[in-house]
């Protein structure tokens, strides 16, 4: 059994992310690696990167899932020890994208969880972070949301337009 | 048309080609496929570079499948697009590749996207994914844009005997996989095994929600570093097409925008060399200064990237004083740092040693492969599109274009280097001389069925964009980045030289993966994968 | 001596961080974050649908209603949406901290009655679009209630009417 609580308090301070890129256009994983740099500055988190799935505690996840990545992506996942901690970045990951109904493509990391479910590779917690590409801040707020450290701004909403 | 032009279509003419038509710098010829070698070799005699080369259906238009070539004649700044129909029943063209050598990839495009089977070479699938059916040629005319069929969905990767080097490498961000054969330290072999960032792009283009005005959109994400050359290489061959006569001052705000896009990602390639070579300390500086110019861009366009600012006939926004201030002061800031960080990566002995000498690509390889960008310029290959086919405001700026004989891992970096300075002062000097004016023009009209070749020099390289237009929409839409151009000249720098030098030569391309992967449907046999032997199946090196 | 040099630079530049959260962020005036629409201005037209790249707006009919529904988990922040809507109903906002546990909580929807044809009882429109139409155009309210069919009906019987066609006056 996953206790995600007592994991999420465990690695609250010292954060080991791996970078999975899933056919993506680079511009997410560049500001992902801009947040490593001086402006930004994501160390002071504890957040370091790691060269393999096996190492991470959270996986930093860009990209709409292309045909052809789709069993490395896969394979990565299932790599990773539980719990399995994911940060969605990006039109991409979250939506699919703009090409996100195309011959090409899964459509994003939604349509990636029934692929990994019937794999039998279980994932623990996602976080969303839209953007195009993701602002290095919105990265670190993501995983601030992630780690329960801030609270989520979003919330659905349904108005209805005002009658005649 | 110049003299040693009409000269050389006399020839093509006698060789079997046939002027279909002449725009401006484009000529257009068709020819029968029998011609089409022969044709090949004069071009390429002549001096001429291979652009690309794109199939297309035009069953719809004419009832053929069609094969253009698209050759550049750098020095006289025209292009000669040799379009080769076949039928459908009988699809086959012959390779070109013995006399063209820088058409490998291009052809099993081809290929794979539209179904022409080449003749007189092993081919192999080459950017539609693995597990794709055979028979299905995702660029014809009557495969939906959106159909996904049945996934044949493999767990394993096959065994490795080589190095692999992918497809998660630390070093690089993106997905791609070489596989190096090697013998005791020494590289024997590479293959490059990629298209992991293929997403249908150029299909996505022709599809029935998509129009002209959305594509510069899809174009900017492209790629993440160098979009926003893609988004205005495709308006730049619209508006070509079209007859679009766009604005002096929007012309002026696109080539100052590209050239803070060339900043960031010479910084961004300055700091990943440094990375590789051990120099973290060099990675940081070098992405702190590269900073300014993300914010910049910010502040100018109204997003760090993917700028969006790009619309068929000008600009979205335009530029006021205050950013004009703002662009010089940054630029002032961004030079001084920069200098002084230049002098001291140069300065450090293991980056002048482990950079010196390796990853060498000699002038004729550099030719015969018709690199491009930095990789040519550090090979002796003076090849600049600005100056060669100049575009927006290049022609009201002088400036000088680095070159070195070397072909090493140093030269290119110095190359690069150099571009920094010079991009500052074509910044300046473009603001300096900004004209007045509107930015985009009031409305235009696209007939159907014109093609334009257009051609911008991203920070890799030659981009190269070609148009054919149709009802609301591109009817035909074809990238070729400069990376897929200059990936099959890893190969020739890779081998026989220590394993150790590998990541440098190949962060020495500056390679980005996601421009290579760009949409264009192949439709790909399902040949076996060929990984471990290292003759038999993979096509010979023409060098 | 080069270690020295960058020493240096280093010791020249101080701290750049930004602390963010603690510290304001990078963000400059022009940055477009998510949008906004405004339910009372919004008309339903679609035109904001019809312009979005990767179709992040979606005008949905449901049951009686025409739903305008934002997912911002696919929006490129482009900001055309803005720039096409004919009621500008659209801000572009600079938020850009959007994450969310959840897919749900990345849409946002505004709910448009759909006007009936006041014969036929076919849907037309969004009420609120139709009344921006009779509110800017000559287009008189009795017509704007009508579907383009009965609207033709009714034109043809109005002409009948005054030249006397057979078919045409109270039947």
């Amino acid at each position: 059994m996953v206790d995600l609580a007592r994991a999420l308090r465990a690695i609250k301070r010292s954060i080991w992310v791996y970078h999975l890129n899933s056919g993506s256009c680079n511009a997410c994983d560049i500001e992902v690696l801009d947040a490593l740099t001086p402006y930004f500055d994501v160390e002071r988190f504890g957040v370091k990167l790691v060269g393999s799935p096996r190492h991470a505690d959270v996986i930093l996840f860009t990209g709409p899932v292309t045909r052809e990545s789709l069993p490395k992506v896969v394979r990565a996942l299932r790599a990773m020890p539980r719990p399995r901690l994911l940060l969605v970045l990006g039109s991409c990951g979250v939506g699919g994208g703009i090409w996100w109904d195309t011959y090409a493509t899964t459509g994003g990391f939604s349509k990636l969880e029934e692929i990994l479910r019937e794999q039998g590779v279980e994932v623990d917690r996602v976080v969303y972070v839209p953007g195009c590409p993701v602002r290095p801040e919105a990265i670190i707020y993501g995983i601030l949301v992630l780690l329960g450290l801030a609270e989520q701004k979003v919330r659905e909403v349904e108005v209805h337009a005002p009658g005649g | 048309m110049t003299e040693p032009v009409g000269k050389l279509i006399e020839e093509l003419k006698n060789l079997g080609g046939k002027v279909e038509e002449v725009r401006g710098r484009e000529i257009y010829l068709v020819a029968s496929r029998d011609s089409l070698r022969s044709l090949a070799k004069a071009l390429y005699s002549a001096g001429a570079y291979l652009k690309t080369c794109a199939g297309v259906d035009e069953r719809p238009i004419q009832g053929v499948l069609s094969v253009y070539y698209i050759f550049g004649l750098d020095e006289l700044g025209v292009d000669v697009i040799l379009r080769v129909p076949v039928t459908e029943e009988d699809a086959r063209v012959p390779t070109i590749v013995p006399e063209v050598p820088a058409a490998d990839w291009c052809e099993l495009e081809a290929r794979d996207m539209i179904g022409v089977e080449i003749t007189g070479r092993p081919v192999r699938r080459l950017v539609l994914p693995e597990d794709w059916p055979e028979g299905v040629y995702p660029l014809r005319k009557d495969f939906d844009y959106s159909t996904r069929p049945l996934r044949g969905f493999r767990s394993e990767l096959p065994e490795e005997v080589g190095v692999p080097l992918g497809p998660y490498h630390p070093a690089l961000h993106e997905p791609e996989y070489f596989e190096l054969y090697v013998d005791g330290e020494k590289v024997v072999d590479v293959v490059y095994r990629g298209f992991h960032v293929h997403r249908g792009i150029e299909k996505l283009a022709e599809s029935p929600r998509f129009t002209y005005k959305q594509v510069p959109f899809l174009a900017e994400r492209i790629c993440g570093i160098c979009g926003f050359v893609h988004s205005s290489c495709y308006v730049m061959a619209v508006e070509k097409a079209a007859g679009i006569e766009v604005p002096e001052r929007a012309e002026f705000i696109r080539s100052i925008v590209l050239e803070v896009e060339r900043l960031h990602s010479h910084l961004l390639w300055l700091g990943v060399a440094a990375h590789l070579l051990g120099y973290d300390a060099g990675f940081m500086h070098a992405w702190r200064i590269r900073e300014h110019t993300m914010v910049l861009a910010e502040y100018l366009t109204g997003s760090r990237k993917t700028y969006g600012i790009n619309i068929i006939g000008g600009v979205r926004k335009d530029l006021n004083v205050d950013k004009l201030d703002k662009t010089l002061k940054t630029l002032a800031t961004v030079r001084e740092e920069f200098v002084k960080l230049a002098e001291v990566m140069l300065s450090v002995p293991q980056i002048r040693s482990r950079a010196s000498g390796t990853g060498v690509l000699s002038r004729f390889e550099a030719r015969a492969l018709s690199v491009v960008g930095p990789v040519a310029r550090a090979s002796g290959l003076y090849r600049d599109v600005r100056k060669d086919y100049p575009y927006f405001a290049y022609r009201e700026v002088s400036f000088k274009v680095p070159l070195y004989t070397e072909g090493d891992n140093l030269a290119r970096l110095l190359v690069r280097v150099e571009e920094v300075l010079e991009s500052i002062e074509i910044i300046k000097q473009l603001i300096d001389k900004l004209p007045g004016g509107p930015i985009a023009v009031e409305s235009w009209d696209i007939p159907p069925y014109r093609r334009a070749v257009a051609a911008i020099e991203a920070p890799r390289g030659e981009d190269v964009h070609f148009i054919i237009t149709g009802v609301g929409k591109p009817y035909r839409w074809r990238v070729r980045a400069p990376t897929y151009q200059n990936i099959p000249a890893l190969r020739a720098m890779l081998r026989g030289a220590p394993l150790a030098d590998a990541p440098l030569t190949i962060a020495s391309i500056d390679p980005c993966f996601s421009c290579t992967d760009r949409v264009v449907v192949y439709d790909l046999k399902t040949g076996s994968r060929r990984t471990l032997r290292i003759s038999g199946g993979v096509p010979p090196c023409p060098l | 001596m080069s270690l020295v040099k960058i020493l240096e630079i280093a010791l020249k530049t101080g701290r750049v961080t930004r602390r963010y959260p603690a510290e304001e962020p990078l963000v400059t005036p022009e940055f477009r974050g998510s949008i906004e629409v405004d339910p009372s201005k919004c008309w339903g037209c679609g035109a904001c649908v019809k312009v979005c790249p990767p179709n992040a707006l979606t005008l949905t009919p449901s049951g009686k209603s025409l739903v305008l529904e934002y997912f911002v988990g696919r929006c490129i922040f482009c900001g055309m949406c803005a720039e096409v809507c004919p009621a500008k109903a659209i801000t572009v906002t600079k938020k850009f901290e959007l994450a969310s546990a959840n897919l749900r909580d990345l849409r946002s929807r505004v709910v448009h009655e759909v006007l009936r044809c006041s014969v036929c009882g076919t849907p037309i429109a969004a009420e609120a679009e139709v009344r921006a139409v009779v509110k800017a155009s000559p287009v008189s309210e009795e017509y704007a209630v009508l579907c383009p069919r009965c609207r033709k009906e009714r034109f043809a019987k109005s002409i009948g009417l005054r030249v006397g066609a057979p078919g045409g006056g109270p039947s």
